[in-house]
């Protein structure tokens, strides 16, 4: 199967005001994501998997800077096109969802124009006919009253409305690829389950392939085919959803899911993983989980593993991967 | 949005009246005697009292009031004590010349202030934003006396510095009073953009494949002059109730000029006058203010 875009050693570092050096956010990062799937990227807020995102769709914050590597797309790295060509795929080829629905919109421009945009930036549709065309896009994502939402300012909508409005937004080019950050972290529950089944069903009929960004393993769980896991800045373990969620091998995976909530008996307490994420400017010199992880060895404080297979093309940045099967039904590692 | 707007009509109702209640009150206890200032200081007692009793001068202070209000719907000010005139005439005919100025020198600090701005917040921090940001604060901050009389030195030669012969008399007051705008909305103008650029829906915008350009004019403007256009519209009120500094200066015979020479000469009904027809003008210039604001922010809409 082929890929649709392939990240290959990826580093982007930020400046911050009054700090000389650099700090670097993500730090030689591969990610493939094949044709027509939907690819996991989990890990705590600061691992850097919003960041890996912005950069290949060069949408960085100014004291954001891409220092090597590459995004290969459609035969083409991303990262070198000059501006003017790369905004010819961002919102046609390539395109974005993001976490905040109340904040991703325009307060003063109507949710049905802010999608029209689109199609007249990139099909060159004249006002009516890109009119017509949001109104059949708001239907398709489920938006109620369709034309009479279509000149809605965004605080007129609930957030489960905005979101479909963004994925209207996202979908109307039906794009090669879908980067959705986080789209469901703002929404309540039963909300989340609409949106993500909405998602689902538009990748079915489109072909689009996925990149979804969560730290929710529940999401990933319900949408992904594959997952990359995301510590400090680095891959530390790339599976397929099933192997992932049976076996992982990194401790750090494995404490996400010890920390999942799940039926034991009462009076049980949650597993944490303890400790915080390191600062970017003070790294551990060894394994960047090092100082977290319970099975830490010496020379795990002093020497960075490798991103090893461990069978099946499941990868692990880890010397000493853990090989049992997941207990589900008891507590710990 | 009409009724919106008729509601906040009918609430400057009392604020006018309380506008000149206090107005009222306080050039009454000014000290220094009407008759004396129209007769001068050699008139007999006798005469003094039948002139005050004349004059209503010894009515209630709320009747004279309630009279002063009455008149003043009818469109009557009193006469100027000084020049015996009717006070709401003087106002009709020094406001042409003080219209021209305000409307000039606004159009003025728009058309600089707000390019100036946007082109400082897009290259922040480059040598224009740093120039531009330079020049503005400079114009804010000079007292406009001072100004006025340093372009009035500079361009003496090229340009009428005082009244009002032509239209090149008006160019120099409309840069005095327009740099002091301008520098205010380039500076408002700057800093709101740049906190708009800083909003997820600029992302959302540039993730569509949109030009830094249309980003900029299609969805980063709006949000951020909603409250360049309020300033805009309060500032240009300000600017038509006279700029007395500047007329003064100019010598152009505007409504400023003529409150400072009622100022002077002591002329309480021509100040009642002039003080009034700012605060009025003021007060419609907020209402402005407000209906733009309700115009261009959807959020704020009242349906």
């Amino acid at each position: 199967m082929s890929n649709i875009l392939e990240i290959k050693n990826l580093s982007v570092s930020f400046a911050s005001d009054g700090i000389k050096e650099r700090a670097i956010a993500v730090n030689g990062v591969d990610i493939d994501i094949p044709q027509g799937r939907t690819v996991g990227l989990v890990g705590e807020s600061g691992c850097g998997k919003s960041v890996t995102s912005l950069a290949v769709m060069g949408l960085l914050a100014d004291n954001g800077r891409v220092e090597g590597g590459e995004a290969m797309f459609g035969g083409q790295d991303l990262l070198k096109l000059p501006d003017r060509e790369l905004r010819r795929i961002r919102g046609n080829r390539i395109s974005m969802i993001f976490q905040e629905p109340m904040t991703s919109l325009n307060p003063v421009i109507t949710a049905g124009k802010q999608v029209a945009e689109a199609l007249r930036l990139h099909a060159g549709l004249d006002a009516a006919a890109a009119k017509a065309r949001t109104i059949e896009i708001f239907e398709k994502v489920g938006i109620p009253e369709p034309e009479r939402r279509f000149g809605c300012y965004p605080h007129q909508l609930s957030g489960g409305l905005r979101q479909r409005v963004m994925i209207g937004m996202a979908m109307v080019m039906k794009p090669d690829l879908l980067i959705a950050d986080e789209p469901t972290t703002a929404l309540d529950v039963s909300i989340e389950a609409q949106i993500l089944r909405l998602m689902r069903d538009l990748q079915r009929e489109s072909g689009t392939s996925i990149l979804m960004i969560t730290h929710n393993l529940g999401v990933v769980a319900e949408l992904c085919d594959e997952v990359y896991v995301m510590y400090a800045g680095e891959v530390v373990e790339r599976a397929d959803v099933m192997t992932l969620f049976s076996q992982c091998a990194h401790p750090y995976t494995r404490g996400l899911m010890a920390s999942l909530p799940r039926m034991t008996p009462k009076g049980r307490r949650l597993y944490n993983i303890q400790g915080t994420v390191p600062n970017l400017r003070a790294m551990p010199a060894g394994c960047r989980f090092s100082p977290r992880c319970e099975f830490a060895r010496e020379r795990c404080k002093t020497e960075k593993p490798p991103l090893v297979d461990v069978g099946n093309g499941h990868l692990c940045r880890c010397f000493e991967p853990r090989t049992t099967p997941i207990a589900w039904g008891g507590d710990g590692l | 949005m009409v009724k919106h707007i008729a509601k906040r009509v009918i609430v400057t109702i009392p604020v006018l009246l309380g506008m000149v209640l206090v107005i009222f009150f306080m050039l009454n206890v000014v000290p220094g005697d009407p008759v004396t200032v129209m007769m001068r200081e050699h008139l007999k007692e006798d005469l003094i009292d039948r002139l005050r009793q004349s004059m209503h001068l010894d009515d209630p202070f709320f009747v004279r009031y309630f009279r002063y209000i009455w008149d003043a719907l009818h469109g009557d000010l009193g006469v100027s004590w000084k020049l015996n005139r009717p006070v709401t005439g003087l106002i009709a005919n020094a406001f042409p010349c003080t219209l021209k100025l305000a409307v000039a020198s606004s159009v003025f600090s728009w058309i600089m202030g707000i390019p100036v701005g946007i082109i400082s917040a897009v290259k922040k921090n480059s040598l224009v934003d740093h120039l531009s940001m330079g020049v503005s604060l400079f114009g804010v901050s000079m007292p406009i006396f001072w100004v006025a009389l340093i372009l009035q030195n500079m361009f003496k030669n090229v340009l009428p510095v005082s009244g009002i012969e032509s239209w090149k008399s008006y160019i120099l007051p409309t840069i005095v009073l327009g740099w002091s705008s301008a520098g205010r909305i380039a500076r408002l103008t700057r800093s709101n953009l740049l906190e708009v650029l800083r909003n997820d829906y600029i992302r959302t915008a540039r993730s569509k494949g949109l030009s830094p350009l249309r980003v900029i004019t299609g969805h980063a403007l709006k949000n951020a002059l909603i409250p360049v256009v309020t300033v805009m519209a309060i500032q240009i009120s300000s600017l038509l109730s006279g700029a007395a500094i500047t007329e003064s200066v100019f010598a152009i015979p505007g409504v400023g000029s003529l409150a400072v020479s009622a100022i002077k000469n002591r002329d309480m009904p021509l100040l009642q006058g002039t003080v009034i027809f700012t605060a009025v003008l003021i007060i419609a210039g907020n209402l402005v203010a407000d209906a733009l604001y309700s115009a261009i922010d959807p959020r704020i809409r009242v349906e």
